[in-house]
């Protein structure tokens, strides 16, 4: 069974179609590409996924069950977490600030017995502040646990980033552009987490225009062009075909 | 040898002394005046407590005193009317005034920001109307008069509410005292976690699997208890409630307190910002100049805003005092620089 299932998926912007009745499955445990030229509505299609937007037409699945429609908090508690294209930050928070929010959908005490402190809440925020502090040792923030989110360097930020969208428990996790801006080096350093991330049993759905990095760890391709699909499969063989280079650089003319 | 870790000791101990002061200021003075300044400043600051709460979850409530009018109308209406006994028609205003705040809220916060702000204004403007023409509950314009708490006996001791104005007073102790161990407690709960990365980044937030309405409900229906508590012991205390008594005038009050205080307090800032406005105010109004305490008020935003950003207010020059003292570095401060 597929996990994660966009059937015939339309977004509308008054005549302009960002998503042009998309159909992609993912199943579970691959990692997929997301490629396509500026404006092709490939982070219209993470945001209708994850719910900012509701799709126009057409119905999203995750595991079986209906997703398109719903709040943006309740796909994130099913096990659907996302990162932003830009670096998105909680406002004057510290980086463990940041990732314990992130961390909230982790518990199964509720709100009462968090306010009156009882001895099972005491108990899972050990537990839970445990959990992040390992994920922050892992993807190298653990000397910046207590300095603002905002002083980070641009690098780092979008590693903070995908640490609070992993504290969430994904089981699939959609990445917006995960090394814009980056060097060679912190670029791989990322490509090495996501490997690890997808290592662990997570899906991965991620959008990039770094070939290097696409090569080397998706397991398949779908490539957008103005809201439309023109290709799908290995990154190898989509890399080469006719309607994909026409994509991104335009067609011969005489 | 026990460790003392003295940077916490000292600004403890100091913050004590002016607390012990107002338990027992009882003892130094019986003087309406002077505790009616203190009862009054405290049952604002917990109305101001109830705003920043709002505020922490990045709502601006214009109305907060349009609950404080339902709790005090409900608790009037009961003793006076119904003739119910004042200790149960105290719990029944909190009660309701809690009840019609989950409503409006569960209806109101759909639309955030400005709106949200927009709407409750009219809010405090409706029920004013509504107790100006519900003449024959209400009494309209003319108002009702309440009598004082019943006389709470305990064996041979007997606390006169009628008598002496020292019984109000460590009453309203007791109240300001549970009122702020719930709002410091939701601080420090998950609860202030959330709310904070409501108000610092929604939409993150929102991906992050926090369900908004649901949180700002909560705040606004907790801050409707207390205010609703607030707004019934005020009105016991100066023994009437009119319509115009709660109206636009004191949300904004409510407000202004708060922001003094500091908004980053939930606790001490309300009180400090109240005890300091409210008490500057009435010795102001004693000045032959019309609006003056308007003014004051006014000029305290203003200076405070430009001198204290952020949210902070009076009540982080405490800190900031004690890290001079020790000679302790600033905190990091991000780049303000576009």
């Amino acid at each position: 069974m597929l996990l994660l299932e966009l059937n015939n998926v339309t977004k509308l912007f008054g005549k302009l179609a960002a998503l042009a009745d998309i159909s992609v499955g993912v199943e579970e445990g691959e990692v997929l590409g997301i490629v396509g030229p500026n404006g092709s509505g490939k982070t219209t299609m993470i945001n209708v996924i994850s719910g900012y937007y509701r799709p126009t037409r057409g119905t999203i699945f995750f595991n079986g069950k209906k997703i398109s429609g719903l709040r943006p908090d309740q796909i994130a508690a099913m096990g659907i977490a996302r990162t932003f294209q830009s670096n998105v930050l909680f406002e004057g928070a510290t980086v463990l600030e940041s990732v314990m929010v992130g961390s909230y959908l982790q518990y199964k005490t509720n709100c009462w017995q968090a306010f009156f402190d009882t001895r099972a809440f005491k108990d899972e925020f050990e537990e839970v502040v445990g959990k992040v502090l390992e994920l922050l040792k892992e993807f190298e923030l653990f000397n910046d646990t207590f300095l603002p989110a905002a002083g980070l360097s641009h690098g780092y930020q979008r590693m903070l980033g995908i640490a609070m969208a992993l504290l969430a428990n994904p089981r699939v996790l959609l990445l917006d552009e995960p090394t814009t801006g980056m060097n060679h080096e912190e670029a791989m350093f990322v490509v090495d987490n996501i490997k690890k991330i997808s290592e662990q049993g997570v899906t991965v759905i991620l959008i990039e225009h770094n070939m290097k990095v696409l090569l080397n760890i998706a397991t398949r391709v779908v490539v957008l062009n103005f809201g439309n699909k023109i290709a799908e499969g290995k990154p190898e063989e989509v890399m080469n075909k006719q309607e994909v280079i026409e994509a991104y650089l335009g067609t011969e003319t005489i | 040898m026990r460790y003392i870790d003295y940077k916490k000791v000292i600004p403890r101990t100091v913050a004590a002394v002016p607390i012990t002061l107002l338990v027992i200021l009882p003892a130094f003075t019986t003087n309406v005046i002077t505790l009616s300044i203190i009862i009054s400043s405290g049952i604002w600051a917990i109305a101001a407590m109830g705003f920043t709460l709002i505020l922490r979850t990045g709502q601006f409530s214009l109305g907060q005193a349009a609950f404080m009018a339902i709790g005090g109308y409900v608790s009037a209406i009961f003793t006076v009317k119904l003739g119910f006994p004042f200790w149960p028609s105290f719990f029944l205003a909190g009660v309701v005034s809690g009840i019609i705040a989950l409503i409006i809220g569960s209806i109101v916060l759909r639309v955030g920001g400005i709106y949200f702000s927009i709407i409750t204004l009219a809010l405090g403007e409706v029920v004013r109307i509504i107790a100006q023409q519900w003449e024959p509950v209400t009494k309209g314009s003319r108002g009702l008069i309440t009598s004082p708490p019943d006389p709470i006996i305990l064996g041979s001791f007997e606390i006169n509410f009628a008598t002496s104005a020292v019984p109000y007073y460590y009453f309203l102790i007791l109240l300001v005292a549970l009122s702020g161990l719930v709002f410091w407690q939701i601080g420090r709960s998950r609860l202030g976690g959330i709310f904070f990365s409501m108000a610092a980044n929604q939409i993150l937030a929102e991906h992050q699997g926090i369900y908004l309405m649901k949180y700002r409900v909560i705040a606004f229906t907790v801050a409707g208890v207390f205010t609703g508590f607030a707004g019934a012991y005020y009105v016991h205390f100066l023994s009437t409630i009119t319509p115009i008594m709660l109206g636009l005038w004191e949300s904004i009050q409510i407000m202004i307190m708060g922001i003094v205080g500091g908004v980053s307090s939930l606790v001490g800032g309300p009180i400090i910002g109240s005890l300091v406005l409210y008490t500057l105010g009435i010795y102001l109004s004693r000045l032959p100049v019309f609006g003056i305490q308007q003014l004051l008020f006014g000029a305290a935003v203003v200076l405070v805003l430009l001198f204290l950003p952020k949210g902070t207010g009076l009540v982080d020059l405490w800190d900031k005092f004690w890290r001079k003292v020790f000679r302790e570095p600033e905190f990091y401060e991000e780049d303000t620089l576009e």
